[in-house]
């Protein structure tokens, strides 16, 4: 058994925050959750303070990114990760309230593994954020960057 | 202006009256310049026949003496030929002074004492050649005919003196008109150059006006452009700023609206846990007696007040519920709405109707749920936005469709024409209808019309008129309640992206 993933969350609204985080305890998933609520924050504990991101060689993440930070667009957030050789094996969940089409195809395009669109009709979040759950439990965190 | 205009006529036609005035003048002053120099020359005549009359008279005179004293033929004859032009000369005389009665009646006395005076002289040559030559010169002394040839002479230095009297008055009236013309014509031309002067002075101010003037609009022109570019500007600027106010206004609304349902869901699940325990609290104080274990999932069971206060507690949570979804609804709108705004839209040749049938084709299914036939006329191509069409049409269709009158089979028709360079579609359908005082309404965002029974957010026809007036089009609906409605889209044959589009 490889080590547990660590769940980073990157969510201006604590609201939100709140609600993904009960959601995702909701379904059974009991790994850690690293909640930023600004993209400086994230990005200072991603990459380090060497900005190289080496710290988490060999560890298994995976990323929650809301695209509207007070800071920083979390699209930029996603472009470095996705570029950062010791990072860009961890997946990316975009979770934001944005459900265009154009956006939704860059965050593609950039390397997002999964994009939700934060519904207001509560039962879909909820089933997503639980899916996700289900999602989490079956990834398989390959083998860390040499 | 049109004052000057009239004072510039004014000009123009003293300059015509002067100037004909002066041709007048002149031709009527040459004419009497040319009467006088014949009245002169006349005079002259007059004089010099007088003086003919006289030297015939004399001629005749001389012969007769000639005769008188050599009696030699010559003389006779030369008498003969002088008598005979005197006749003529006396003739002429008479024609010439015919108009002058003075003169006239001094020639009729003139006249019988030539004569006479000719008879006498004949008689004596007569006596002469008869040879009574004394009985001639007895005649001759006698001297007679020296009172009458005096008396001749006489005469003629009286229509001399009344030819020389003439002469004066005559040469004294050419000089008049000629002293005339010449003033007169010294003062026409004054005038003229006068005029002249005034034409050049109005013509040389108003061009200098006129000038001024083409300046003066040139720089308004000029201005004018630059305005209407500045304000293009602004307002491009202004509509985009609008697009990004409302997008960013409907996104950052969603994000706590998320939250708001969230914990609303959350307080659902918090309140079946504490009414669960309310109603075992209650049992247990109530019957002091283990409650009957109630099954995870299963309303708990409650009584009086609790029950009520449960209740209230759903309702509320109940509104809250619906409100959030029509809010909901309404940003997504707001969104799509913006999207919409800001594609940009791309001109391209549309066969109308193969475009509608595609339309009508993906609606078939309810078309027929609706019995309802729809039936496309031929239809003019148009350069346009092909999206945006689509959107307009189905649009709609799905109007006509989805407001029929129940049980009435639905009949929709779409056609067609072109007028000048715009091409004309209309919908229409038998269905309900529309209230004429709903018919502004209805192309406003989130307002609808009739009875209220048919989903939808009341932004199908803001859509549509917003699509139809980008692409330079308008739209209007006539309709009665019960009796159908037609919509009419009237939109450029040939649509171009322009200043005005581009941007927006």
């Amino acid at each position: 058994m490889s080590q547990p993933v660590t769940i980073i969350m990157i969510e201006d609204d604590e609201g939100h925050a709140r609600l993904i985080e009960r959601n995702i305890r909701r379904s059974g998933v009991n790994n850690d959750i690293l909640p930023f609520t600004n993209g400086t924050a994230a990005v200072g504990y991603l990459f380090g303070s060497d900005g190289s991101g080496r710290y988490h060689k060999g560890r298994a993440l995976l990323i929650l990114l809301d695209l509207n930070l007070p800071d920083m667009t979390g699209i930029d957030i996603l472009r470095r990760v996705k570029e950062n050789k010791y990072l860009k094996c961890a997946p990316v969940v975009v979770l934001t309230t944005t459900d265009d089409s154009q956006e939704i195809k860059r965050c593609y395009e950039l390397g997002c593994n999964v994009y939700i669109t934060k519904p207001v009709n509560y039962e879909s979040f909820a089933n997503a954020i639980r899916q996700l759950g289900l999602f989490f439990s079956v990834i398989q965190v390959p083998p860390a960057a040499p | 202006m049109r004052r000057r205009a009239i004072g510039h006529l004014l000009l123009l036609a003293a300059g015509l009256v002067v100037l004909t005035v002066i041709s007048a003048g002149s031709v009527y002053l040459v004419n009497r310049a040319r009467e006088d120099a014949r009245s002169v020359l006349h005079t002259v005549e007059v004089e010099n026949q007088i003086s003919m009359v006289q030297l015939q008279l004399r001629r005749a005179e001389s012969a007769q003496r000639g005769y008188l004293s050599t009696t030699r033929l010559d003389f006779q004859s030369d008498f003969e030929e002088a008598a005979s032009k005197l006749t003529p000369a006396l003739q002429r005389l008479s024609q010439l002074i015919s108009d002058n009665p003075v003169q006239k009646r001094l020639v009729d006395e003139m006249i019988p004492l030539s004569n006479q005076r000719i008879e006498e002289f004949r008689r004596i040559i007569e006596l002469a050649r008869t040879q009574r030559i004394d009985d001639a010169a007895q005649i001759v002394r006698e001297g007679i005919g020296r009172d009458a040839m005096k008396h001749i002479d006489d005469l003629a230095s009286q229509m001399r003196a009344e030819e020389d009297r003439l002469f004066v008055e005559r040469t004294t009236s050419a000089d008049r008109s000629q002293t005339l013309a010449a003033s007169m014509t010294a003062v026409g031309s004054g005038l003229v150059v006068v005029l002249a002067a005034i034409s050049i002075f109005l013509v040389r101010r108003s061009a200098r006006a006129r000038d001024d003037a083409a300046a003066l609009l040139r720089d308004s022109n000029l201005n004018l452009e630059a305005t209407v570019d500045e304000r293009t500007a602004d307002l491009r600027e202004a509509n985009d700023e609008i697009q990004r106010f409302a997008y960013i206004v409907s996104h950052d609304l969603r994000s706590p609206l998320v939250n708001i349902m969230g914990f609303t869901s959350e307080l659902e699940e918090l309140r079946a846990d504490i009414f669960k325990r309310i109603a075992m609290l209650s049992h247990a104080a109530a019957s002091a007696a283990p409650a009957p274990v109630v099954a995870g999932e299963t309303e708990p069971v409650l009584e009086g007040e609790d029950k009520q206060l449960s209740q209230d507690f759903a309702e509320a949570l109940g509104f809250i519920k619906s409100s959030i979804a029509k809010m909901d609804r309404l940003i997504s709108a707001i969104l799509n709405l913006t999207r919409e705004g800001r594609r940009e839209f791309e001109p391209v040749p549309i066969d109308t109707r193969e475009l509608i049938e595609g339309i009508v084709a993906t609606m078939a299914h309810q078309a027929a749920e609706a019995q309802a036939r729809i039936q496309i006329e031929p239809l003019p191509h148009i350069v346009s936005d092909r999206l945006a069409m689509e959107q307009i049409f189905s649009n709609l269709i799905d109007n006509a469709l989805k407001y029929l009158r129940p049980g009435v089979p639905g009949d929709i028709s779409i056609r067609g024409r072109t007028k000048l360079r715009f091409a004309i579609f209309e919908v229409a359908d038998n269905g309900r209808g529309i209230d004429p005082k709903d018919h502004q309404r209805i192309f406003e965002l989130f307002r609808r019309a009739g009875a209220q029974d048919k989903p939808g957010q009341g932004i199908g026809l803001a859509h549509v008129r917003a699509l139809v007036r980008r692409l330079g089009g308008t739209m209007s609906v006539s309709s009665e309640l019960h009796c159908g409605s037609t919509f009419t889209i009237t939109l450029p044959i040939n649509w171009t992206l322009n200043k005005r589009n581009r941007g927006s």
